[in-house]
């Protein structure tokens, strides 16, 4: 029970981790970032790399936001702006992006499953039960981005900037807001996060070039179902995390894996605004 | 191209001869390609005509992705899920149950029902009104996700992740497969053709244009969508049947998101909305892949990846029309035609059963946004033969209240009969059915589409199209004719409506809406930006309507003198009430309405 | 205007070898394989383990006189792959034969267009078993072979009695943990556990979980090679949980990239890099002095395509031709003696196998417990002539 519990708990850290950096893009840009399992695949690979180097772990998630946000710039000046007119195009432009990050990091990599050095392993003794410790880290680091993001926005004259553009480009932009350096600013910011979130799960898995993928479309549906909003995406993660936990848990994994995709889908579909006040 | 189409009015020959052209046109083509598929085997070698098979059945699936997306802007990933299941259906049927003629045909019925029945529940869940274009992508994404995980789930029943092979299929050779795959390819290819060029498929262009518009022109655009889904369905469906029949193998990676994207990256990269690309694309791109992918197996990938970001952003209309710029540009010309203008059978307005009753009734309507109260205890109603005026400062509540009008799901409390008929919480093209016409403030309906065309759009609802040709005459009513002749637009009938000027654009937006042959006019400010002779015009034409049809016109306006020239009552708003209900002159001498206006009475139109 | 050159050049380099006889027409073996995809990670050494064979059997006369060319095509792992695959190497290059390790999904894609070209078709992986056709010969294990010594090893020598099964949802895990299940139940024992996980599936705590709480005695994994595999094994060892771990997917490369975490685990294979008979020496160390530097470690899956080379070689010079039906029917009464010891393929186009039971030690080195000689492959095709 305690341990199910703490599944709910660690499993919605993560999809939080994963999904933070997706929900700030479609909040400003109003598009789904399909490169966002390619963003997850680099920060592996920023944290393959600090393995190979021989640096201390945790130098990995530094490394790794430093990595996406530049990725996330280049692209954004490259392939997104160019597109900010027609947003299904956007998507798609996304879409082939992870196709070329896949494969250069598989040129780069090596199409092998490969191995990071984890920061911390084993189990430690939480309320009774023997729990996996990194698991928990990812709870405290979800936390963090959490909170880091609600200063950000709410804190800071950018983040100010920012969700004036959420609420209404049209209007922030007569009020003389750069709403394309919001726009470049969150871009990165969102593969930053993305990256962060992929150096995060590393240890728990392993890296390869498709890494990403599986997390990408339960990414798509969480950030759906949450508007523009991260309380929104807190219950979304929560409430489809454990879901998820449970079917697996009690059902089987197999349903476990479809029960975001599918749940988020109807939900849409009986109140279009999912988890969102409005 | 506009002299051509000014002379286009001229006659109906012309228009007939050009119909008539496309259809020898679409036999051409068709003759000469299935002479080609005919020949081809006997040219080509074991392996390029084995190729082309896959590639014939591939290329129909991208077809009906150009068809949703190209023409009508629904982004799918999931055709392939319909490819997988009808490739599903012949798999499992013979494996399972045996091959025989009867259970091929069982088979083939099996994948076509479960198709359609899965398309059925994809388009409910993607297509409804006000469901963004986003969302429907994702739920196309999240088909062929849970369908490969339900093959790999079936273990030996499904095949699992190795699929089905080995099965008895049809004892036939290859060169006939090859004829059969060909010629189902450039059947739905000219048929396809021929309906996108149709009445009807121009309002797969109006919906992609400008849904919205669609909804408010009694079209029903989730159920064409729905349909169009259907229909690709099906096409997909057959297509997989006809390749597991022909390979004997059905395997989970032809129902995955993989292949769905690839489809769209075909589609793309050949050209979408043009037909012709997406089926060249798929069949080079797929046949290259045989030749390229031993070669460099992980460059290639990243090749085609780097070709799709590179067409997508810089050009999004893909290779086709580069290719075919020396003949399409001749073409592209002559496809502006004009039908001949007939006055339309007068069709009884709808809903005329409400007559001599209340056209229009409202009893505490309410909108709310959040705490912000736009609108509140809105009580009116309006008789035929009324043209009533609403006026009222900016944020008066002008505009929401046409919206709550028009549109069941807009209003957050009280109610709304129209003709007697409950407005409830009804999309808009259902209370166009009720006798609703919205003529919007903002006039640019559908940038794509000739003046001709967009009138045809409107007639939808009461004519219904042509499904593989153009008619040669468009009815309208007596209304819009009226309207059409006096503003000099049936001179202009093929020129593209996005090159119209300001006011040509309002009269055609006018002139749309009275070829629904509404019996209740919603008009938002159906003069602003025009000139003074052009206003008067419009008075003259709305007053007609009123006089000679009956119509009960409800009108948004903000230049006054407009309003009281041609206004039998007038109804002010302010901060979301009604503050005054009465005659011009009522209004006119009110004090309130000073005050409200505060001197802006005679404030300039707002564009 | 390439490949005739090298054709030439190879022809040249025959000639000078072996006079006369080597200007016939050279013999083509396709090698479909996942140079990209799934198996792109073994593929490189599948395809060393074939050149090998091609110039062992070329500087020896090659077969019948004529010289063994490579025609190497990639499947990309994957259905649609193999089809262009195989349509590429049978009517294209018009090879003699087929030869390589695949998935079971690009076997299977690939099977009809053997059956129009009409050329013999060794299929050279590991498998679920029960693939059959009439130009089809496997010479790999199935789970009739690969099952049997690590259930009995607990079961027998560990006196489990309880057994957790968990596996990939995909042919090859449920194919070998529907026939473990069997096995076990068969021989007295209990599955108290039986699960699935999607096949790209790298999050296992729910099954962990019900580990847990069901506390067998011994687990069998059969997960999808690569991430699922390694991350079952990582995430096992994390929870800290006690039982007797038997895998049924993990190979020797994975056991020693995992290192400390798969420790102790139990592997059966028909081949392993520390067997230490003379052929199994003679091959690695002329395969050391081939690749060199860029040998990729010889394994479980690349073994067999060396002596499935050799295998296809005995049986043409049985049949004294290159007729299919008489290759086909000789491929069969013909063995090889090679790295695995002696392989025939003659219990229903399956082969009986030496196999040997491994454990993982904290290195990730695999060390051999014990070895089963000629182990049956069972009922495979019992319907094929």
């Amino acid at each position: 029970m305690i341990a199910t519990l703490l599944d709910i708990v660690t499993s919605a850290a993560i999809l939080y981790a994963v999904a933070a950096g997706l929900l700030i893009v479609f909040g400003v840009m109003k598009i789904i970032n399909f490169a966002h399992g390619g963003f997850l695949t680099i920060g592996g690979y920023s944290a393959l790399a600090v393995t190979k180097l021989g640096w201390n772990p945790w130098a990995s998630l530094v490394f790794a936001t430093g990595i996406g946000f530049v990725a996330g710039m280049i692209i954004e000046r490259l392939v997104v702006k160019p597109l900010y007119s027609r947003p299904l195009d956007a998507i798609l432009a996304t879409w082939g992006l992870g196709i070329i990050i896949g494969q250069l990091i598989t040129i780069a990599f090596g199409r092998e499953v490969q191995f990071v050095q984890s920061p911390m392993s084993g189990a430690i003794e939480f309320a009774g039960a023997s729990y996996s410790s990194y698991r928990l880290v990812l709870v405290l680091a979800a936390t963090v981005i959490g909170v880091g993001i609600a200063a950000l926005l709410q804190k800071t004259r950018l983040g100010l900037v920012t969700r004036a553009v959420i609420m209404n480009e049209d209007l922030a932009r007569g009020l003389g807001i750069n709403s394309g350096l919001v726009r470049f600013f969150t871009f990165s910011l969102g593969a930053a996060l993305a990256s962060l979130a992929g150096a995060l799960i590393t240890p728990l898995s392993s890296v390869d070039p498709n890494m990403g993928v599986p997390w990408l479309v339960n990414a798509f549906m969480l950030v759906l179902v949450s508007g523009v909003s991260f309380m929104s995406l807190l219950v979304a993660t929560v409430v489809f995390g454990g879901a998820q936990v449970l079917v697996s848990t009690y059902v089987s994994p197999v349903l476990g894996g479809l029960t975001i995709v599918v749940a988020a889908a109807v939900l849409m579909r009986v109140r279009p605004q999912g988890f969102s006040r409005e | 191209m506009s002299s051509a189409g000014i002379q286009g009015v001229a006659g109906s020959p012309a228009v007939a001869g050009k119909a008539r052209s496309d259809f020898r046109r679409v036999i051409v083509f068709s003759v000469v390609a299935l002479a080609v598929i005919g020949v081809a085997p006997y040219v080509l070698d074991t392996f390029m005509v084995n190729s082309l098979i896959r590639g014939f059945l591939y290329a129909a699936v991208a077809l009906t992705v150009d068809v949703l997306w190209g023409y009508t802007g629904v982004l799918t990933f999931g055709q392939s899920a319909f490819f997988g299941i009808g490739a599903y259906a012949a798999g499992l049927i013979f494996t399972h149950v045996g091959f025989s003629l009867g259970y091929a045909a069982l088979a083939l019925a099996a994948g076509v029902v479960a198709a359609i029945v899965v398309a059925g529940i994809i388009g409910w869940l993607s297509f409804y009104h006000g469901a963004s274009p986003l969302y429907a992508s994702v739920v196309s994404l999240v088909l062929p996700i849970v369908l490969t995980q339900v093959i790999y789930t079936g273990g030996e029943f499904t095949g699992s992740s190795s699929g089905l092979s080995g099965f008895e299929s049809f004892d036939v050779s290859m060169e006939l497969w090859f004829w059969v795959a060909g010629g189902y390819l450039v059947l739905l290819t000219a048929g396809a053709w021929l309906f996108v060029r149709s009445d009807a498929g121009r309002i797969l262009i109006a919906i992609r244009d400008n849904e919205p518009r669609c909804e408010y022109l009694g079209i029903n655009a989730s159920r064409v969508k729905i349909l169009l889904l259907t229909a690709g369905a099906v096409v997909a469906a057959i297509a997989g049947y006809a390749f597991a029949c022909a390979q004997m193998v059905v395997a989970p990676e032809y129902t995955g998101f993989v292949f769905g994207t690839e489809l769209v990256i075909w589609v793309a990269l050949g050209g979408r909305g043009t037909l012709l690309g997406p089926v060249i694309g798929t069949l080079l791109i797929d046949t290259s892949t045989s030749y390229l992918s031993g070669n460099l197996p992980f460059y290639w990938k990243l090749i085609i990846g780097l070709a799709f970001v590179i067409v997508i952003v810089a050009i999004p209309k893909g290779l086709m029309p580069l290719i075919g710029g020396l003949f399409g540009r001749r073409r592209g010309e002559a496809t502006v035609e004009v039908p001949t203008l007939v006055e339309a059978a007068a069709t009884p307005f709808a809903g005329l059963e409400g007559a001599g009753r209340l056209a229009v009734e409202l009893k505490g309507v309410r909108r709310h946004y959040g705490s912000l109260k736009v609108l509140e205890g809105i009580d009116f109603s309006v008789k035929r033969g009324e043209l009533l005026s609403l006026v009222g400062p900016n944020g008066a509540g002008k505009t929401t209240l046409m919206r709550c009008l028009s549109d069941g799901y807009e209003r957050s409390g009280g109610s709304i009969h129209i003709n007697d008929h409950d407005a409830a919480r009804l999309p808009p093209h259902r209370i166009v059915g009720f006798g609703i016409g919205r003529k919007f403030q903002t006039a640019n309906a559908f940038d794509t589409l000739t003046v001709a065309e967009s009138l045809r759009i409107a007639r939808t609802r009461i004519a219904g199209p042509a499904f593989f040709s153009r008619e040669a005459t468009l009815a309208l009513p007596k209304a819009a004719l009226q309207v059409i002749r006096a503003t000099g637009l049936d001179a202009v009938m093929g020129v593209e409506a996005k090159h119209l000027s300001h006011g040509m654009k309002q009269a055609l937006e006018l002139a749309m809406v009275l070829s629904l042959e509404p019996s209740v006019l919603l008009l938002d400010e159906p003069t602003a930006g025009l000139t003074k002779p052009e206003r008067t015009m419009i008075g003259t034409i709305l007053t007609d309507l009123v006089r000679d049809h009956g119509l009960c016109i409800l009108l948004v306006e903000h230049d006054l003198d407009f309003v009281r020239e041609i206004s039998s009552r007038v109804i002010v708003l302010h901060q979301g009430r009604i503050v005054l209900d009465g005659t011009v002159a009522e209004v006119v001498e009110s004090e309130l309405v000073r005050t409200i206006y505060s001197g802006g009475l005679h404030a300039p139109a707002k564009p | 205007m390439i490949r005739r050159l090298k054709r030439s050049v190879l022809a040249l380099a025959v000639c000078l070898a072996v006079p006369a006889a080597m200007a016939a027409d050279p013999v083509r073996i396709g090698i479909p394989v996942g140079l990209s995809g799934a198996n792109s990670v073994v593929a490189p050494s599948v395809v060393q383990s074939a050149e090998l064979a091609a110039e062992e059997i070329n500087a020896k006369g090659g077969i019948l006189g004529r010289p063994i060319v490579l025609e190497v095509a990639d499947d990309g792992s994957g259905a649609a792959g193999a089809q262009k695959a195989f349509d590429s190497l049978l009517f294209q290059k018009k090879v003699d034969t087929l030869i390589s390790m695949e998935t079971s999904a690009a076997r299977n894609a690939g099977l009809p267009i053997v059956s129009r070209g009409k050329k013999p078709y060794i299929y050279t992986s590991l498998y679920e078993g029960r693939s059959c056709n009439k130009y089809l010969y496997c010479n790999a294990p199935v789970p009739e072979q690969m099952v049997a010594p690590i259930v009995d090893q607990f079961m027998k020598k560990f006196g489990a009695k309880t057994f957790f099964l968990v596996g990939s949802d995909y042919a090859f895990g449920r194919g070998m943990l529907k026939f473990t299940r069997e096995y076990i139940e068969k021989n007295g024992g209990k599955v108290v556990g039986d699960e699935y996980a999607p096949m790209d599936a790298t999050d296992w705590t729910a099954i962990i979980s019900k580990m847990r709480s069901s506390a067998p005695d011994a687990i069998v994994m059969s997960t999808a090679g690569g991430a699922p595999n390694v991350t079952l094994t990582k995430q096992f060892k994390a929870a800290g949980l006690k039982a007797h771990i038997g895998n049924l997917s993990v190979d020797e490369g994975t056991a020693k990239s995992m290192g400390a975490d798969a420790e102790g685990t139990y592997i059966t294979a028909s081949y392993l890099t520390t067997l230490d008979s003379p052929k199994a020496k003679e091959f690695m160390a002329a395969m050391q002095k081939k690749f060199g530097a860029n040998l990729k470690t010889p394994n479980d899956l690349s073994v067999p395509q060396y002596d499935a080379i050799y295998l296809y070689k005995a049986a043409v010079e049985k049949a004294g031709s290159f007729d299919s039906d008489a290759i086909i029917k000789a491929l069969a009464e013909v063995s090889f003696d090679g790295p695995r010891g002696k392989v025939q393929m003659s219990k229903q186009r399956h082969a009986p196998l030496n196999m040997y039971l491994g454990q993982v030690q904290k290195d990730g080195s695999v060390k051999v417990i014990e070895t089963f000689n000629n182990v049956d492959p069972g009922e495979q095709c019992p319907n094929l002539k």
